[in-house]
């Protein structure tokens, strides 16, 4: 790609939705709540938060698929009503389906034709593309036959058939097994490298630890947080401390600071508030322990979800590392 | 600009093409018409110099049955299939718009009746010649009639079909066209039943095309002088009622949110 895009590729400002619910669709249900957001130009933005948060229903209202109620959005610059963005834009919907009648040449050559390419150019790079998924051996076998990890390879392939300056993908990574999950995650490191922008949502935190440059953490439909990774992390750093031996009881007093207490076997794993390490290695030794290790640990992307998220046991619908 | 919306509606209209001849329903449909028009054979054996009026006629009126039932069983899934599997999503995000895609639409499984009803014209001819009967070019007048009326109902499809699921949108399809077809019986519904509202018929009537005005069948088989105005004003009736009809498919589509 020639140089980095300089208008910005996504921009909403005081989004606002909400969808029919209840009988004859008399009551409405929020969906999103007055979202504002930015993604800068050649940044992986991960956009983050559990099932019915509202990422999907940002997304399409990006697309054009969903309206807003109220609130404007603008990609690459554009208003969303301005066809002229789509030219230069990727989308991979949720659980995307394709029809399954085609093969996946097939259905490549009709989203070139679609974007207006030549013969040529919609052969060259539906190969190129269907090699880059690794589906080269289904590449003329009609899609009905394929696992939902396969659609999924498609679909990230479709999203790149007009080489997009900027890339919104929806739960990428959903329905991938490990070896598919490592192919998305190099082709977004490949495209960010590029300079290409690339916007995603996910369940998948370490996968949003890896690829994302600043994430956005939404909660019924608000958007909590946003920001680099290493701003966010390091804002709570913990120690771990190993032990063996000793009186357990000591840990259990609040006051210590310690933020839990496992024991594995032999020994017994620390997590504690780097400001309360101190105090903690005091009482330890004090009771007889033996200590370990003592390790600084950063706050994992997972960690400071669920802190954000109320400190309150996990959303049944929250898939860390799924 | 222009160029590039026809090609986009093109590359619709060719994919729509592409499913419906995959689509195993169709296959069925075409068998039985041609079974249907093959029947006429049997039947014309059986009758005391009508056997060729009965060739004509079933072939003919299996074109027209058989090809409504294509046009309203494929078209209702035409858009709200396309919404309940979520394959539309990636295709809008794509510079197509919602218009062209329905336009696409309707023109792919436009293309795909038309052939078919080529299919069945050249199999009653066949029949004929094979039965030692001459060719009747008038026949082809009742054809094009018949594809008018095939188009109109695909428009009136597509448009059930940007509003509700697919089963719902065959039966508004369904019932629209069965209305349609009995449009005499419509406006003299107050003779038989006082207790339907005058201003009900009225509506009825005047807001449901009146298929009835396609079926020149039985003109054509006996020999009826079918001029070439009938033809012109059944093509424009046809073609004014579809732009209506696509019209308000394209605008509620248009504001349709794809939840």
């Amino acid at each position: 790609m020639s140089g980095l895009p300089h208008p910005v590729p996504v921009e909403t400002s005081h989004l606002t939705k909400a969808f029919p619910a209840g009988f004859l669709g008399r009551r409405r249900v929020a969906a999103l709540n007055d979202l504002s957001l930015e993604v800068r130009p050649g940044e992986a933005f991960g956009y983050l938060g559990p099932n019915g948060s509202g990422k999907t229903t940002t997304l399409k209202i990006l697309m054009g698929l969903v309206s807003p109620d109220s609130g404007a959005a603008r990609i690459l610059g554009k208003p969303i009503a301005d066809p002229s963005w789509r030219h230069r834009v990727g989308y991979l919907p949720e659980h995307p389906y394709f029809y399954d009648y085609l093969s996946p040449a097939e259905y490549l050559d009709y989203v070139g034709r679609l974007f207006g390419l030549p013969a040529s150019v919609r052969r060259e790079r539906s190969q190129r593309l269907i090699g880059l998924v690794g589906l080269e051996r289904s590449s003329h076998v009609p899609m009905r036959r394929f696992s939902k990890g396969m659609s999924q390879r498609v679909g990230l392939a479709q999203a790149l058939m007009n080489e997009p300056e900027l890339v919104i993908l929806d739960e990428p990574m959903s329905g991938l097994d490990p070896i598919g999950r490592r192919l998305v995650r190099d082709i977004i490191l490949d495209l960010k490298a590029q300079g290409r922008t690339i916007l995603f949502s996910t369940h998948i935190l370490p996968d949003a630890e890896t690829l994302c440059d600043r994430v956005g953490l939404l909660r019924s439909g608000r958007l909590l947080k946003v920001g680099r990774l290493d701003e966010i992390l390091t804002q709570d750093a913990r120690v771990e401390v190993l032990l063996s031996g000793g009186d357990a009881a000591v840990f259990a007093s609040p006051a210590l600071g310690v933020r839990s207490s496992q024991q594995i076997g032999e020994r017994r794993r620390l997590e504690v508030e780097e400001k309360s390490l101190m105090p903690v290695l005091q009482a330890a030794t004090a009771s007889g322990a033996r200590i370990l290790s003592v390790t600084h640990v950063r706050e994992s992307l997972e960690d400071y979800f669920f802190r954000q998220m109320g400190e309150s046991a996990p959303d049944s619908s929250w898939l860390p590392g799924d | 600009m222009v160029a590039g919306r026809l090609k986009r509606v093109a590359a619709v209209a060719a994919n729509t093409f592409r499913e419906t001849v995959r689509e195993r329903v169709l296959y069925n449909l075409v068998f039985f018409a041609i079974l249907m028009t093959l029947s006429g054979l049997l039947l014309g054996e059986l009758s005391i110099r009508q056997d060729e009026k009965i060739i004509k006629n079933l072939g003919l009126a299996s074109m027209d049955i058989f090809g409504t039932l294509i046009a309203v069983f494929i078209g209702v899934g035409l858009v709200s299939k396309e919404i309940e599997r979520r394959s539309l999503y990636p295709l809008l995000a794509k510079p197509l718009s919602r218009e062209e895609f329905l336009l696409g639409k309707f023109v792919g499984l436009g293309f795909t009746l038309l052939v078919n009803v080529g299919v069945m014209t050249v199999g009653l001819y066949l029949t004929l010649v094979a039965t030692g009967r001459g060719i009747d070019w008038s026949l082809l007048k009742a054809i094009y009639a018949i594809l008018l009326s095939l188009l109109l109902t695909v428009a009136l499809a597509l448009l059930f079909s940007t509003m509700t699921s697919s089963t719902l949108a065959a039966v508004f399809t369904v019932c629209t066209v069965v209305a349609g077809r009995f449009s005499d019986v419509v406006r003299n519904m107050r003779d038989v039943s006082q207790a339907v509202p005058e201003w009900l018929v009225r509506l009825v009537y005047l807001v449901v095309p009146n298929f009835l005005n396609f079926d020149i069948k039985d003109h054509v088989i006996y020999g009826d002088p079918i001029g070439g105005g009938l033809l012109a004003r059944l093509t424009i009736y046809a073609a004014s009622y579809a732009f209506v009809v696509l019209g308000l498919a394209m605008l509620r589509f248009r504001s349709r949110d794809l939840t």
